[in-house]
């Protein structure tokens, strides 16, 4: 075992009652989400006389990343759908206190051989499965709009919001973002931010759990076309459920090139699927304003990736990356949803 | 000055996603690697253009504060859009240029802020001359990688 390894080792020692022997091995950084350092290892321990081994997932909060994030909202939001119509992995142990591993953390079950990188749904043996991914994608979405954020034990975890306040609550909150993170003026997603406020969106219908991150490249998927868990919760939040639907649907999502919402299904497609599993309506105006709203919480996540890489606080090329490519794109997505884009 | 530079980041890049990047252990690590080397293609793209598009964007910004100046009712504002719709760059460095590029971007957000509200063809003219060039804008930053 590394020291890393030994450390964690004697942090689950601490949490597996009456186990012995407890051992973490194959320790691995992988990539999982843009808010924290994701590890994958291997546990084994011996309990009641009986040897036990877990493949299991370390999510860490690294020192900067693209979203700041609560860590608790993230693992309560996993623990509420695990074993729902919402699947997840398990999440096992959440850590706030620096001390076992320098930064707070958590720990849930490992996936394996699972794929979830959106790259590959442009190659065989995944390309023809885009429908049929698609469907699941959008009609598990609408199975967490349908979800009763009181029943799931949620509501006293997450901030709770008036429904007429949640539109004004989401703006200001990435405009803050973008006051404080930019470097450089974003004259496109301030007039997208002046033409939002002049035209709020009706309430929502119901006030549900938002996953906050809900798009092509943030879920599992196995090579028949089925979506084995929904992941990176971190911003996880009572609010909207359109919300949800617009980021997914946002036209930066389409690696494809060909115009597919999500590089999956056609966005008519996405939308009835959703409304037929949600149980809710997407009213047209409304989604509008959330897509719009979309592309300035876009601008603002890359925007803040764009000033650790550049003030040095993380040096993941990602950022650095997201802040050219995806910053641009951001831009003409708002340009199009305005209409404004020859 | 040879090799070319914007070759030299080709010849780097190439280096790094054929030759190193496989080699590199474990996958995360791997995937880094090839990341640095998006980024450099990126950077090839940004080298040749850097400069031109900056130029172009700024004297296309003038050109509408010089057209949006007689609009404003703010006097203060009308002024700062008259100052800099008779500007010049100060030179050819790309620093030099990229500051002038903020600080003319930032006085257009106020002139649409402005323009958006006023009534009139002549606003409603220059509000849609804004957007062109926001789109515009958009078409010379935009890098070969980009999903939309």
């Amino acid at each position: 075992m590394s020291e890393f390894e030994r450390r964690l080792a004697a942090y689950l020692a601490t949490q597996l009652s009456g186990a012995s022997g407890v051992e973490v091995t194959g320790l691995e950084r992988i990539h999982g989400g843009a808010s924290r350092e994701t590890s994958r290892f291997v546990l084994r321990y011996v309990l009641g006389g009986r040897p036990h081994q877990r493949r299991l997932i370390l999510r860490r909060d690294p020192p900067g990343s693209l979203i700041e994030t609560d860590r608790r909202v993230e693992f309560a939001a996993y623990r509420a759908f695990h074993g729902s119509a919402v699947p997840v992995p398990e999440a096992l142990w959440l850590e706030e206190d620096p001390a076992p591993l320098d930064h707070p953390f958590f720990i849930m079950e490992e996936l394996a051989g699972l794929e979830s990188n959106f790259q590959a749904l442009l190659t065989p043996p995944y390309l023809p499965l885009r429908t049929k991914i698609g469907e699941r994608k959008w009609s598990i979405l609408g199975e967490i709009a349908r979800a009763d954020p009181g029943k799931l034990g949620l509501v006293g975890l997450m901030e709770p919001i008036e429904p007429e306040a949640c539109w004004r609550r989401e703006l200001e909150a990435w405009e803050k973002v973008l006051d404080e993170d930019e470097l450089e003026p974003q004259p496109i997603i301030r007039a997208v931010i002046r033409w939002l406020r002049r035209h709020p969106p009706p309430p929502p219908q119901q006030i549900r759990v938002v996953h906050g991150d809900y798009r092509t490249g943030n879920f599992l998927f196995d090579s028949e076309g089925e979506i084995r868990a929904i992941l990176d919760w971190e911003m996880a939040h009572l609010g909207d459920p359109l919300e949800d639907l617009a980021w997914g649907i946002n036209p930066v999502w389409q690696w494809s090139r060909d115009g597919l919402a999500g590089s999956l299904l056609p966005k008519a497609d996405a939308i009835r699927i959703w409304e037929a599993a949600s149980g809710l309506r997407a009213d047209p105006n409304a989604l509008r304003w959330w897509e719009l709203f979309s592309c300035v919480k876009g601008q603002g996540i890359w925007v803040s990736g764009g000033r650790e890489y550049q003030g040095g606080a993380n040096h993941d090329p990602v950022l650095g990356l997201s802040s050219w490519m995806m910053g641009n794109a951001q831009d003409r997505a708002a340009l199009s949803l305005m209409g404004q884009l020859p | 000055m040879k090799p070319d530079a914007g070759q030299v980041v080709e010849r780097v890049t190439q280096s790094l996603l054929g030759e190193i990047a496989p080699t590199v252990e474990p996958s995360y690590r791997q995937a880094s690697v090839s990341m640095q080397a998006m980024l450099l293609v990126a950077v090839r793209e940004e080298m040749d253009r850097a400069a031109a598009r900056r130029v172009e964007e700024n004297a296309a910004l003038r050109a509408l504060f010089a057209q949006g100046a007689p609009l404003v009712p703010d006097a203060a504002l009308r002024e700062r859009l008259s100052s800099a719709a008779d500007a010049r760059d100060p030179s050819l460095l790309v620093p030099e240029l990229e500051a002038a590029n903020q600080a003319l971007r930032a006085l257009l957000i106020e002139l649409h802020t402005a323009v958006e509200v006023l009534e009139g063809t002549a606003a409603r003219d220059l509000d849609a001359a804004i957007w062109r060039e926001l789109a515009a804008s958009t078409e010379r930053r935009k890098l070969s990688v980009a999903p939309f």
